[in-house]
């Protein structure tokens, strides 16, 4: 298991090296600077001398040739220095500190919810297999789950947001609080995220649902035509309790990896989703930071997600291995 | 030689595929798929239907699947014919004694003959016709209204201008409304089938490309190059898709439609090459290649003539779900405003238009083109389902 470990980690951190390597390249070779994308540079009665522009160039690194500014990021890097946002002036840790928890607040969510909706409909579907219900609640998740959850955020917009705006359904259209939110009390201040966060979290979820819920019935499908189902029935047992406790506890395997790949979305937000939104999370940083060329918070949030994707690979199989005593690492 | 070749390949298919023979026939037309079967006993020959036929024959009981086929083939049908559907050039005229087809023009800008350009008609045909050839004639599509322009006052007999804001709302005149300053959402939507479609199938069609030739070389000749390219997949795979697609957008200057399917299959290929190096793994030690190796046949030869036909079937799974992805992609980024550039009105960027009026609650902008993607991409899902069903050997009918 250790020696196994210790090969997948090795594997990972040269996969996570050439990712490295690759973006550094991309963003490089993007045309256009962060000086030039700097709407204080836009302005032509402030248009920096060449000098200026020289001196800033050298603070930045942007006058290194391209392996050596690499190494210079790789460096610190390495020593958890992620650099200082070129746009924000920030550090971009401390960037990433104050999006992550308005993602989380998103995904978490969205994450339990689907997770404790799909189950129990995906159990309903088993045991109703065949029947017309089961038919039409099968093709109706089906239906969501083609459904684009950006086609989806736009329509519950239009609706909520601005055709019911005003009524008793009437949902805030952007963002995740009101203007004014510092000087509400802190009940009305949960009312007022909780509003927020209605409509994002629905198309958040929605799609996952579905996805999930055709997963535990395909899993369950395989599970309850084994014949230790059978016996278990044959034993007298109560069809609840064969359901959950013999044939449900095994389909837990592919769902513990399921759970591992969920990792980095869970983080990473979502780019559309929370572009539409106008949420202020880590997609949206990630958007702006290209637009505006911010070179240390792309390479930053690029390495946080690739770091989360091996990881939750990696959290996975050793889950599996968990679960499955059967499953050994060598 | 060959033909002992094939027969093992036949066999060893059949045992894999667990197909049953049953189906017997007398040397007409199913022949021409195993020459080698026919050449031995002529008279009565026992041949199971192929695995394609069979896989075929399953999909088309699957209802919902066909239809979602027909739906395509409706689409595939519009995206063809859409200047003859919605345009204001004629598919035919006659002017000055020439033969004219102006409305290949919406295809490609340099097929419309540049003569009425030369006449000054200004893209605007039904009256310059008349006014400076009494003579001529011409066929009209069937909707007169522009998928790049607003149609303005009198420009057809008796027809309105088109009007935009909250005027722009769903008329006789204007079937799915207007956006911007008077486009026809409808003639913006039948000319966007063409690129929702190309999408789908050239993004796809790169991607596979991609994947399954480094996918079949990974997996079949292993070692070295295996984990090279194993590498790469993961590469690629561990950098969300969107965002590579983001970076990539930003390093081309000026982005065409063509720049955006090539952006979508070069980052789409991960999970096809993973499956086809997969099957190429198993396949590799199988007996039919072991005989095609006996008898010399090059290694290309047995990777893309013996194993890919084999391997194939599970492949098919995500190039129909890629197809379905690649149109959701294309109309995200059109929303984001990262899309192709106006002269192509894809379903996305009437979403894009539609976002930025939404407070107004303009909702033909967003029902219209939002439907048009999500029926597209549910009718792949649904073939892709089909195809996966179908092609599954476990639930191959045994009686079949």
């Amino acid at each position: 298991m250790v020696s196994y470990l210790v090969r997948r980690l090795l594997v990972g951190l040269l996969t996570l090296w050439l990712i490295t390597c690759l973006i550094y390249g991309l963003i490089r070779l993007m045309p256009g600077s962060p000086l030039d994308t700097d709407p204080a540079m836009m302005d032509p009665s402030k248009m920096p001398s060449k000098a200026d522009i020289q001196r800033m160039q050298e603070v930045y690194g942007l006058d290194k040739p391209l392996h050596e500014a690499y190494w210079h990021w790789l460096k610190n890097a390495v020593r958890l220095d992620l650099g200082t946002s070129y746009s924000q002036k920030k550090p971009v840790a401390e960037l990433i500190g104050d999006r992550i928890g308005p993602t989380l607040q998103l995904s978490v969510t969205s994450l339990l919810l689907s997770y404790l909706l799909a189950v129990p409909m995906g159990l309903y579907a088993t045991v109703r297999s065949g029947q017309p219900d089961e038919r039409g609640l099968s093709f109706l998740l089906y239906t969501l789950y083609s459904f684009p959850s950006f086609v989806a955020a736009l329509f519950l917009q239009l609706l909520f947001a601005v055709k019911l705006e005003g009524t008793w359904f009437g949902l805030p259209l952007l963002g995740n609080h009101s203007n004014g939110y510092e000087e509400l009390t802190e009940l009305d201040r949960i009312w007022d995220s909780f509003k927020h966060m209605i409509l994002p979290v629905a198309c958040f979820t929605y799609g996952s649902l579905a996805y999930y819920c055709r997963f535990v019935k395909a899993n369950m499908e395989e599970v309850i035509r084994q014949d230790y189902i059978r016996t278990a029935h044959a034993k007298g047992l109560g069809p609840i309790r064969v359901l959950i406790h013999h044939a449900f506890r095994n389909t837990l395997i592919p769902f513990v990896t399921l759970l591992g790949l969920t990792l980095p979305s869970l983080l990473g937000g979502a780019i559309i989703l929370e572009g539409i939104f106008n949420w202020p999370g880590m997609g949206r940083l990630f958007f702006m930071s290209i637009l505006q060329r911010d070179y240390p918070t792309i390479m930053s949030l690029t390495l946080m997600f690739s770091i989360l994707t091996l990881l939750g690979q990696l959290l996975a199989d050793i889950f599996y291995a968990f679960v499955d005593p059967r499953i050994r690492y060598t | 030689m060959w033909h002992r070749l094939n027969q093992i390949r036949a066999t060893a298919r059949k045992r894999f595929r667990r197909s049953v023979l049953t189906r017997t026939q007398d040397g007409e037309n199913p022949q021409q798929k195993n020459p080698a079967m026919n050449r031995n006993d002529s008279d009565r020959v026992i041949v199971s239907a192929g695995f394609w036929e069979q896989s075929w024959q399953r999909f088309r009981r699957r209802r919902l699947s066909m239809l979602a086929l027909y739906f395509i083939g409706f689409l595939s049908v519009i995206a063809i014919f859409s200047p003859m559907i919605a345009g204001t050039k004629p598919i035919v005229c006659r002017y000055k004694d020439q033969l004219y087809f102006p409305c290949m023009g919406y295809y490609n800008r340099n097929w419309e003959n540049p003569v009425f350009q030369k006449d000054r008609f200004r893209r605007v045909y039904p009256g310059n016709l008349e006014r400076k050839d009494p003579d001529s004639w011409a066929i009209w599509p069937l909707v007169y209204q522009d998928p790049h322009r607003p149609v303005r006052k009198g420009e057809w007999e008796a027809m309105k201008g088109n009007p935009w804001g909250p005027e722009g709302r769903p008329t006789s005149q204007n079937w799915f409304g207007t956006y911007k300053t008077g486009f026809d959402v409808f003639a913006s939507m039948v000319h966007g089938t063409r690129i929702a479609l190309l999408v789908g199938f050239v993004s796809t069609g790169i991607a596979a490309a991609i994947g399954i030739t480094l996918g079949a070389v990974a997996g079949y000749i292993g070692g070295i190059v295996d984990i090279a390219i194993s590498r790469l997949i993961e590469v690629v795979m561990c950098i969300p898709a969107l965002v590579l697609i983001l970076c990539l957008q930003a390093v081309i200057d000026k982005v065409s439609i063509w720049n955006i399917m090539m952006l979508l299959g070069l980052t789409g290929w991960t999970g096809m090459a993973r499956l086809t190096r997969g099957e190429f793994l198993k396949l590799k030690e199988t007996e039919f290649v072991a005989a095609a190796r006996c008898l010399g046949v090059g290694r290309a030869r047995i990777m893309f003539r013996h194993v890919l036909p084999n391997a194939l079937a599970p492949v098919m799974v995500p190039i129909a779900f890629g197809i379905a992805g690649g149109i959701q992609t294309e109309a995200a980024l059109s929303l984001l405003g990262f899309g192709a550039p106006p002269p192509n009105p894809s379903w996305g960027t009437i979403l894009h238009s539609g976002r930025e009026t939404l407070q107004s609650g303009y909702w033909w902008q967003l029902v219209f083109p939002g439907m048009g993607i999500f029926l597209t991409v549910l009718a792949y899902n649904l073939i892709g389902e089909g195809i996966q069903e179908a092609t599954d050997p476990r639930l191959a009918d045994p009686r079949n």
